[in-house]
């Protein structure tokens, strides 16, 4: 019962052949070599797997891999682009928002997402938005102060990311 | 010295495996309602509906249910919407969570639906998980099921050739228990729209920010110009093996004057409707005497909504 | 923003005390970093291991066949070297105790190994793993220490190895340690006031985001290469050459950067050598690693049952302290007999006790083994410790910031912080700044008198200080093992290579060194590269354990730059010509050039780059310009905290919440403020946890975790859990260890030792009612106040 799917994965049209019951976690580390999202919990607890699905962030370790057919997949690994940070990125290595890091490819895709939906989050948004993702390190301090930072530099229209 | 026993362990450790789906199944995707229950028909009751699979998925892994078909019925279109029709709100079974929290008309008109949606969960699982699925899950700490009973939400459930409403209090039998049949499928959710002024409100203890209900309850009323109250609901979450009314509390509530003193006598009345356990999530004694301060928190916050303060 | 108070003092630093962006920080924000747990080999195999569902209990008989069968090879406890070891080599030999073996089937508690199988997919594997048929004998389990030591009970463990010593256990009691200092009993009888507790921790979960993972290739040289989640690759190395007796040789243990750790990975995970029996078997790479529900049945924390006993004059002075520490350390020895005697260690450098008891009992339970977890047993003493201290000062009628002055071991005293064997006198000591400093931030003065609050919401203003050492040197070489390695090699361009074997759990030690070698060199910190070597390219180094990352890794490195800067000097001299003395010429970054300068003194025209030198030195065959160092610290300091905290008690829901924090600092030279701060910031989450939420019950019935292995039910600190920003404050006293590389000390485990003690004052403070058991619960806190009379019907 293999399946062809094809999804667009970082920004570029892939194909491949899949068994129904396998998750986009592994297809995306295993068959496309992609292992920025992480396993940490496997049921949904831990954020560390976040992935774009769509432009959503979504869990790729309860994600089937036959879902995102025909669907636009973003991974930490197609944040950069041409070689340039995004404005997320650049503040939470300014901000000291990295310990271990494991956790961090997670947080900054959900970021991602909050910065869009909502350009000036309060610190309380940004909590809220980030409660799905465990940081075992930071006590959050500093990524919270990351994303802040971030946000003020989208708005500041220092990059062209959009 | 050495005793032998035996033991039955609540988990086979060696089953479990949450790195993979360790369970072969077929898969199907069909694109209608119909399609869907005919497949469902024909498959028997070893298919299982794929939803956001933020719980199906998890329970494939821990190996608590091992389907040999899966039938993923999100690209069954026609149950993703949310509804205005007149009398009432319809949101489609499929809808995700996250859908029902951004929508201003269900913020608005049901205040403790999009609370209780808020408070679940992560952003991710709210991307993913639908609202029909956190019914049919029927965890006794479903959030979305206390704001659906106080607003006497109905299900529109559809099997094989036919299509039945039922009240939302008639669905859920015990802890994972519906009435679903196998051949059958929650299409919709239908909240009547209640009359004004009413306000509601919804309220969840739990031990972190990103967790399930210890306890969670939903409450709505309506009061007159003369602060007499004339309609009232109360729903808690986790404290019994489904979702109950609190109706000791409605009832001593009902026509009287609203006051803070009757309310917060009335809200000790929740114990006698709810027969909490001792879990690893909280205590029995917890969760009686929990009950009773945010039922009746849940009522003040709900009667200020109504005087619009 | 939160804020973060930094001495003046570290203004004269150039990169010491500046933010910079770590160095392996692009490749983590980018997603490239590969961890173990990335890592995938061509022609690999999966992993699974088979383990046991019962606490306690016997294979009678396996059959593999099936598995086998379906094409995965398998391994049971009949395919392994059948020696007792222990999975930390941190102790010298001859105290190590050593109960552990590869694979058994004997196991003893839930999740033990029995077997395991590899397969070309981890479904296969799975599939081959539901394949083994295996028929068990099961006994009852001891689940609870003070039951499983009475006389009588079944047996956990019969002889196991001390050294290389064969011993009996008795009464399941795995090992002990007694201590008495001065006369306690005339002190007890001599004093004003006495006061008794009864403690009890809780067991936590380390909850590292990386699970653990072992990656082995077998060599055709009958060696093995692994790549795996460790704090310590060496001992990695020598751990599996000592069991599979491969010569150390041959086994070559990559470093990598690891997802957490917090102490769960001092010892070797079991997992590397069940795969490194598989690789050895399949002759292919075999790569386990664990899903998060086998994680959490490999590692928790000491839970410790302690009796307090403490004797004070009524002015204050302290004149006896008795400690009882009864430790449930699940079904192996990890480290349970050194955290006997650092238990007392955290214990005697708290306070002047002057007249010491202390009992240690160390339990075996049939429950999973314990190990360290950021603090090492520290955490548990000092609440204990700090809560009775707070009782004392209120009985005494003495500010609990002045009893706490007036009888702390600082300046000039002995620390003994990692035990009997491992002592130095303290050099350094910010207390009374860090006190004085975190009152006024508080506003201790204004805090409310315990229990003296009406109304719903209460808050509270808590204290408690603490320490930890960094690392475990001393004059004498004692029971632990401490010394590291570095190599410093200059290229020939002038950039320089920094190899160690110490790992960065990710707080920034290797960038701390780098700093500090930047420092010392006098060469931009761009120019400095941090290798990632193996155990063939490093030299030894114990493990990234005991905060001792800076400390003693940053002095090793220290030294060795002070060596490649003297031949740097000699070389420059050689080539500027005409200069009387090395020691005449100057080292100084040019960020611009990326390059140090080397310059004469008083004239500057005299000058040459650091490259040109290394490029001059290997055209004219000077040779290379390098050092390696292997370096023991001669004294073990203690970094100082102290904690002032504010909580808000919902005294309708027993709900607890942490409004504010002041967190004093005292970890000398303060090397990467963010990410120091990020520690403190790190700790208190972690410290809150444990104070508030953390537990780990067993079922009672069958030995598994209540949990059932999903930490859907353990739960820890989500982002909204934790204080606003403007209400976190870090402050760090200006303080200089002498000891410590350029007055640096370490900061990681003191981060965290003192907050339960700190929250549970403050809770005390909000709602006047103590705990002695930990977490505090909104649970327990609900029914304490229905028992004080403050909840009515």
């Amino acid at each position: 019962m293999e399946r062809r799917i094809r999804f667009r994965l970082n920004g570029e049209w892939v194909e491949v052949t899949v068994k129904p019951n396998e998750l986009l976690l592994n297809v995306l580390r295993e068959k496309f070599g992609l292992t920025g999202p992480k396993y940490a919990c496997g049921i949904g607890e831990c954020g560390a797997c976040t992935v774009l699905v769509d432009g959503e962030p979504v869990l790729a370790c309860l994600t089937l891999a036959v879902d995102v057919d025909g669907r636009d997949v973003v991974t930490i690994e197609g944040l950069a682009r041409d070689g340039e940070l995004h404005p997320l990125q650049k503040a939470f290595l300014e901000h000291g928002a990295i310990q271990c890091g494991y956790c961090i490819p997670g947080f900054i895709m959900v970021a991602k997402r909050l910065l869009e939906e909502n350009p000036y989050p309060s610190e309380e948004e940004i909590r809220e938005y980030i409660r799905g993702n465990i940081c075992r390190c930071t006590g959050y301090v500093n990524i919270v102060k990351a994303i802040k930072a971030a946000a003020e530099s989208l708005r500041a229209g220092s990059s062209s990311h959009t | 010295m050495v005793k032998t026993v035996v033991i039955k362990p609540k988990v086979d450790i060696n089953k479990v495996n949450t790195h993979i789906l360790p369970v072969d199944f077929e898969y199907y995707e069909p694109r209608t309602l119909r399609e869907l229950v005919e497949l469902l028909d024909k498959l028997g009751p070893s298919a299982k509906i794929l939803a956001g699979g933020t719980d199906l998925l998890v329970q494939i892994k821990q190996r608590a249910v091992e389907p040999k078909y899966v039938v993923n019925i999100k690209k069954v279109r026609e149950l993703d919407f949310i509804e205005d029709r007149g009398d009432y709100l319809a949101i489609g079974a499929v809808t995700r969570l996250r859908a029902i929290e951004k929508n201003s008309l269900i913020a608005e008109k049901f205040t403790a639906l999009h609370e209780a949606v808020r408070a679940m969960a992560g952003v991710q699982i709210r991307n993913m998980a639908t609202i029909g699925g956190n019914l049919c899950n029927a965890s006794p700490a479903a959030d979305t099921a206390p704001p659906l009973m106080v607003f006497d939400a109905e299900l529109k459930i559809v099997g094989p050739g036919y299509e039945k409403v039922i009240p939302i209090t008639q669905f859920f039998k015990g802890p994972k228990k519906t009435v679903l049949k196998y051949n059958e499928v929650l299409a919709e959710i239908r909240i009547p729209y209640p009359k004004p002024p009413t306000g509601s409100a919804f309220i969840k203890i739990a031990r972190t920010a990103m967790d399930l209900a210890k306890v969670n309850v939903a409450v709505a009323l309506r009061v007159d110009e003369d602060d007499y109250i004339r309609w009232i609901r109360v729903t808690l979450g986790s404290v019994a093996p489904t979702p109950v009314r609190a109706r000791s509390v409605e009832e001593e509530l009902i026509d009287k004057r609203f006051s803070e003193e009757i309310v917060r006598k009335a809200s000790r009345l929740v114990v006698n409707d709810i027969s909490p356990i001792t879990d690893i999530r909280s205590t029995a004694e917890y969760r009686r005497e929990v009950s009773k301060v945010i039922v009746r928190d849940a009522l003040l916050i709900a009667y200020k909504r109504v005087r619009g303060v | 923003m939160s804020k973060i108070i930094l001495p003046k003092r570290l203004e004269k630093y150039r990169y010491i005390g500046k933010n910079t962006i770590r160095h392996d920080g692009i490749a983590k924000v980018t997603g490239k970093l590969k961890y173990a747990y990335d890592i995938y080999l061509p022609g690999m195999l999966y992993g699974r291991i088979l383990k046991s569902p019962y606490p306690h209990a016997r294979v009678k008989k396996i059959d593999t066949s099936e598995a086998e069968k379906m094409g995965a090879v398998v391994v049971t406890f009949k395919d392994v070297p059948r020696k007792k070891f222990n999975i930390r080599l941190v102790s010298v030999d001859e105290v190590n105790y050593k109960d552990w073996e590869v694979l058994t089937d004997h196991p003893k508690f839930v999740g033990e190994y029995i077997a395991a199988v590899a397969a070309e997919t981890e479904e296969l594997a799975q599939k081959a793993l539901e394949a083994i048929k295996i028929e068990w004998e099961v006994y009852e389990p001891l689940l609870d220490p003070l039951e499983s030591m009475t006389p009588g009970k079944p047996k956990i463990h019969d002889k196991i190895l001390f050294g290389q010593r064969e011993v009996e256990v008795k009464n399941n009691i795995a090992c002990t340690k007694e201590y008495v200092e001065g006369d306690p009993d005339r002190a007890f009888k001599e004093a004003d006031i006495v006061i008794e507790r009864v403690f009890k921790t809780n067991r936590r979960y380390h909850m590292q985001l990386e699970p653990k993972v072992a990656v082995v290739r077998p060599e055709p040289d009958g060696g093995v290469t692994i790549w795996t989640t460790t704090q310590t690759i060496h001992n990695t190395k020598i751990l599996v050459s000592q069991v599979f007796d491969i010569p150390m040789s041959k086994v070559n243990v990559i470093k990598l950067p690891i997802g957490g750790s917090f102490g769960s990975s001092i010892q070797t995970n079991l997992v590397v050598l069940v795969a490194v029996a598989l690789a050895l078997k399949a002759r292919r790479p075999v790569r386990i690693a664990l899903t998060r529900e086998e994680d959490i049945l490999d590692h928790h924390s000491y839970q410790m049952i302690f009796k307090v006993r403490v004797a004070a004059k009524k002015d204050g002075t302290i004149i006896a302290g008795e400690l009882e520490n009864i430790m449930d350390i699940g079904a192996h020895q990890i480290q349970a007999y050194p955290l006997l005697g650092t238990a007392l260690g955290w214990f005697v450098s708290l306070y002047k006790w002057k007249n010491i008891r202390y009992k240690g009992i160390a339990v075996y339970t049939n429950k999973t083994p314990s190990c360290a977890f950021r603090g090492y047993g520290n955490p548990q003493v000092t609440w204990a410790v700090e809560t009775v201290i707070d009782e004392l000062a209120e009985k005494l009628g003495i500010d609990p910031l002045e009893l706490r002055l007036k009888n702390y071991v600082g300046r000039g005293d002995i620390f003994w912080g990692q035990g009997p064997t491992v002592k130095s006198v303290i050099r350094s000591d910010g207390v009374p700044e860090l006190i004085r400093k975190g009152a006024e931030l508080i506003g201790w003065d204004k805090r409310p008198k315990p229990g003296s609050q009406k109304g719903r919401y209460r808050r509270g203003i808590g204290v408690a200080r603490g320490f930890h050492t960094s690392g475990a040197g001393g004059p004498l070489s004692g029971e632990v093992i401490d010394y590291t390695g570095a190599i410093i090699k200059v290229n020939e361009d002038g950039t320089i290579d920094y190899i160690t074997a110490l790992q960065d759990h990710g707080g920034g030690t290797l960038d701390a060194h780098a700093k500090i070698i930047a420092e010392e060199l006098g060469v931009p910190l761009k120019s400095i590269n941090i290798v990632w070597a193996d155990t063939r390219t490093t030299l030894y180094d114990v493990c990234t354990h005991a905060s001792r990352g800076v400390y003693v890794g940053g002095e090793a490195a220290r030294r060795a730059a002070r060596i490649v800067k003297q031949k740097l000097l000699e070389y420059a001299a050689r080539i500027l010509g005409d200069i009387a003395t090395p020691e005449g010429l100057r080292i100084e970054p040019d960020e611009e050039l990326g390059q140090g300068v080397i310059y004469v003194e008083g004239s500057p025209e005299k000058r040459i780059t650091v490259g040109e030198v290394a490029r001059i030195a290997w055209q004219r065959n000077w040779g290379s310009i390098a050092a390696a160092v292997s370096y023991r610290s001669y004294a073990a300091p203690p970094a100082f905290t102290v904690y002032f905290v504010e909580v808000e008690v919902d005294t309708e829901t027993g709900i607890v919440r942490p409004v504010r924090v002041v967190a004093g600092a005292d970890i000398g030279t303060v090397v990467n403020p963010d990410l120091a701060a990020g520690q403190i910031h790190g700790g208190f989450a972690q410290g809150w946890g444990m104070a508030t939420l953390e537990d780990l019950p067993y079922d009672p019935e069958t030995g598994e975790l209540m949990n059932r292995g999903f930490i859907t039910d353990y739960k820890v600190v989500t982002a909204p859990d934790m204080p606003k920003l403007d209400d976190f404050i870090v402050i760090f006293a200006d303080t200089e260890e002498p000891t410590g590389p350029l007055g640096a000390k370490g900061i990681g485990e003191a981060a965290k030792n003192p907050v339960a003690a700190a929250v549970a004052n403050a809770i005390y403070n909000a709602i006047g009612v103590r705990f002695y058991e930990l977490p505090i619960t909104p649970e327990k806190i609900l029914k304490a106040l229905k028992e004080k009379g403050e909840i009515k019907e």
